[in-house]
């Protein structure tokens, strides 16, 4: 059974296409990628699954059910702009939001309670919102997602400024849910990483989508075509090299594309002595490459500086 | 439905725990109450202070007169004017500078000057600082006038013992005509319009800024969308409305309670501390104009408690909403500015049609009834004018409501707003 299906959707906004004509399927039990630069349509695609913005056009499927206000009860979201009122205290806002979310009170509060001893803020939960701290509260947030045992997770940029051990708390809580049989989703712009836990990803450029897939397979298509160099030393000397036919050089690392029909032997022949190489790996180009490749170079700014 | 009972559920604790509702539930009765009370206290309890008053008497046959009538008493017994007669040595116009140098230097209060032709018409002058005492002027004028015009009938051969009788004031009681009978209002139905209709204006004006102050907080705490993840905007924004009318009805119901037990016993309370104002009557209001009271709360507030809910969506911050919120506070403001004259022609065209303009209708309608009853076709229509327009504001606001709430960033311009209403 699929977590979602998405059906040639498409909104606009004035003369502005969002999102235009964009299909996937996402399978039970998987992790699921949306990926793309900032603008591209991720969160209006994801407000739409949750009925907070309706498509022009398309049909949506959420769980094997048309997608109205009752699924609402069986997604879990983490939307992109996240907060909680400033004034309530963390029993009663985790509460208020299981009760919208159909669950009784009995059930809800003990849940609640097992949640907050997990992130060790069982103490904090007479306190009101306003006193915790942005870790904190990014906890609590979590807690509002998954409380009411969603059987579809969304998450719009759920890494974003969260520290590292919020990160891999989220990362862990997302894993433990694909082990229950849950469907996560989540949209990002950082390619590490989708790579690190997707099984499946969608790049979403300008409304369209652009690549679509099982993430091991992508990789497998583009080919071991990529050398990942480590080195110190100069290396202008390289770009003119004709087995080059891409280069992103981040000052003490490099990955290279060859040109295809190229031995990456050949390569390194023609740098030995002329830098000092640390490392010298031939693989699958990252999704970072890829990324770049299909958003097209004048979007790489844009994705680099975050 | 149960989503949005959580949601109402939510608005009302949240906001019946909260200082100011507390203070304002207790404050509301105390400052209403001291609208009343405080008048007629101050009215008897000050003693006031008695006051030197220089007369110039060209006429030479006015002071005498003067002295005797101008006899009102402070609350120790002692006379409130003290008038002295200041003879003219030389030329009129010089002591006039002195007596002005005295008022200036505060050794006189004010001084009267009396022409020669006063008895033909002249006019006398009341010079002072401070000329806008209304009650002092009233009786120096009344003093002035009932003395000029008893010397006028003497002059005429009238019998001096009858002049008292003859000039004689009329008074004017004013009586209430109900379907009840009649009943002596002594300014109490202006007073009770007065009140409930400040009442509903201050509530409607209180309970909106609560609703957008609301819907802003929501926006920038950043919890709307989490909110969304389980109902509708719509439903957000309905509870929320009913949420924030529930405790209006708790606050009225509260209010309800204090005003009917003071009323039962003010007026003992009233006479027993200050004899002297049991003139005053508190008259009894139809219990139709509590009924039609909470009627148009109920419509104003929805009309109201919309269009500022629409207002909150759009903007950012309550500095925003400072500049979109002036036309809507213009619309309760101007009822309040057109009360005096719709309390006097209740009837008239002018004010038949804008009782019938759906903002203005809560304040004015109301008005109207409390002090006319008008005819049933005018109450009804108004009513069905206002349910209408709040169907359409509720429709519109809905509309405006869903997008604005995720929208951040610059405030939308009023083509954007056309924009949103029109998306799907």
């Amino acid at each position: 059974m699929n977590a979602l299906d998405i059906e040639n959707i498409s909104k606009k906004f004035g003369d502005f296409y969002a999102v235009k004509n964009l299909s996937f399927n996402i399978h039970q039990g998987t992790i699921y990628g949306l990926l793309g630069p900032n603008g591209a349509g991720k969160t209006t695609t994801i407000r739409m699954v949750m009925n907070i913005i309706i498509p022009d056009e398309g049909n949506i499927r959420v769980l094997d059910r048309k997608m109205d206000e009752e699924m609402k009860e069986r997604i879990g979201y983490l939307p992109e702009d996240r907060g909680f009122y400033p004034k309530m205290k963390v029993g009663q806002i985790l509460l208020f939001l299981a009760e919208l979310k159909g669950m009784k009170k009995n059930v809800a509060r003990e849940r609640i309670d097992s949640w907050l001893k997990r992130f060790d803020l069982d103490e904090w939960k007479l306190k009101k919102v306003e006193e915790l701290s942005r870790g904190m509260q990014q906890k609590l947030q979590f807690i509002a997602t998954v409380i009411h045992q969603p059987d579809l997770i969304i998450l719009d940029e759920p890494f974003a400024g969260l520290d590292p051990i919020n990160t891999k708390l989220l990362k862990d809580i997302m894993l433990e849910m694909k082990q229950e049989g849950r469907t996560v989703i989540f949209s990002t712009h950082r390619m590490e990483q989708i790579e690190m836990i997707c099984d499946n990803i969608c790049l979403i450029n300008k409304a369209e989508k652009v690549l679509e897939g099982n993430l091991s397979r992508i990789k497998k298509d583009y080919g071991k075509n990529t050398v990942v160099l480590d080195y110190e030393g100069e290396t202008n000397f390289i770009r003119s090299l004709p087995e080059i036919d891409k280069i992103d050089d981040y000052g003490k690392f490099m990955e290279i594309r060859l040109k295809e029909g190229t031995d990456s032997q050949v390569l390194l022949q023609k740098l030995v002595g002329k830098i000092t190489i640390n490392k010298y790996e031939v693989r699958e180009p990252t999704l970072n490459a890829i990324f770049i490749e299909k958003v097209g170079d004048k979007d790489e700014k844009n994705l680099i500086s975050h | 439905m149960r989503k949005i009972l959580s949601v109402i559920k939510r608005e009302y604790i949240q906001i019946v725990k909260t200082k100011g509702f507390i203070i304002g539930t207790i404050l509301g009765p105390v400052l209403m109450a001291s609208f009343i009370v405080i008048p007629i206290v101050v009215s008897v309890i000050s003693v006031g202070q008695q006051e030197r008053v220089g007369v110039i008497d060209l006429s030479q046959e006015i002071f005498e007169a003067l002295d005797k009538k101008l006899d009102h008493r402070l609350k120790d017994g002692s006379r409130r004017y003290l008038l002295e007669k200041y003879e003219i040595s030389t030329d009129p116009e010089v002591l006039r500078k002195e007596l002005s140098q005295m008022v200036l230097k505060k050794e006189l209060s004010a001084y009267i000057f009396i022409p020669k032709n006063i008895s033909e018409g002249g006019v006398a002058e009341y010079v002072s600082q401070h000329v806008s005492d209304f009650d002092k002027l009233k009786n120096i004028n009344e003093a002035l006038n009932s003395v000029v015009i008893e010397k006028r009938l003497r002059k005429e051969g009238l019998d001096p013992q009858k002049i008292a009788q003859y000039i004689q004031r009329v008074g004017l009681k004013t009586i209430k005509v109900t379907k009840k009978g009649e009943e002596e209002d002594t300014g109490g139905t202006f007073l009770i319009s007065y009140l409930l209709v400040l009442i509903l204006y201050m509530t409607l004006f209180f309970y909106g800024s609560i609703i957008m102050r609301g819907v802003i907080e929501e926006k920038t705490s950043r919890v709307v969308e989490i909110v969304l993840s389980s109902l509708k905007p719509f439903q957000l924004m309905v509870g929320k409305i009913l949420g924030i009318a529930a405790v209006g009805f708790t606050q009225y119901a509260i209010w309800a309670i204090f005003g009917f037990s003071a009323s039962r016993y003010s007026k003992s309370l009233i006479s027993s501390f200050f004899p002297s104002a049991s003139g005053f009557k508190i008259p009894s209001i139809p219990p139709y104009v509590f009924i039609y009271f909470v009627v148009f709360f109920i419509l104003g507030y929805f009309l109201y408690g919309t269009v500022y809910a629409a207002i909150g969506s759009m903007v950012n911050s309550e500095k925003e909403a400072q500049q979109l919120i002036f036309p809507i506070t213009m619309f309760l403001v101007v009822p309040i500015l057109l009360m005096m004259f719709v309390m006097r022609a209740p009837n008239s065209t002018f004010s038949v049609v804008l009782s019938l303009i759906p903002f203005f209708a809560p304040i004015l309608m109301l008005l109207r009834i409390c002090v006319l009853l008008p005819p049933f076709i005018q109450v009804g229509g108004s009513i069905l004018i206002l349910v209408l327009t709040i169907l359409f504001m509720i429709w519109l606001t809905g509309k405006i409501y869903r997008v604005g709430i995720l929208m951040y960033g610059k405030r939308p311009s009023f083509q954007e707003i056309i924009k949103w209403i029109r998306y799907k």
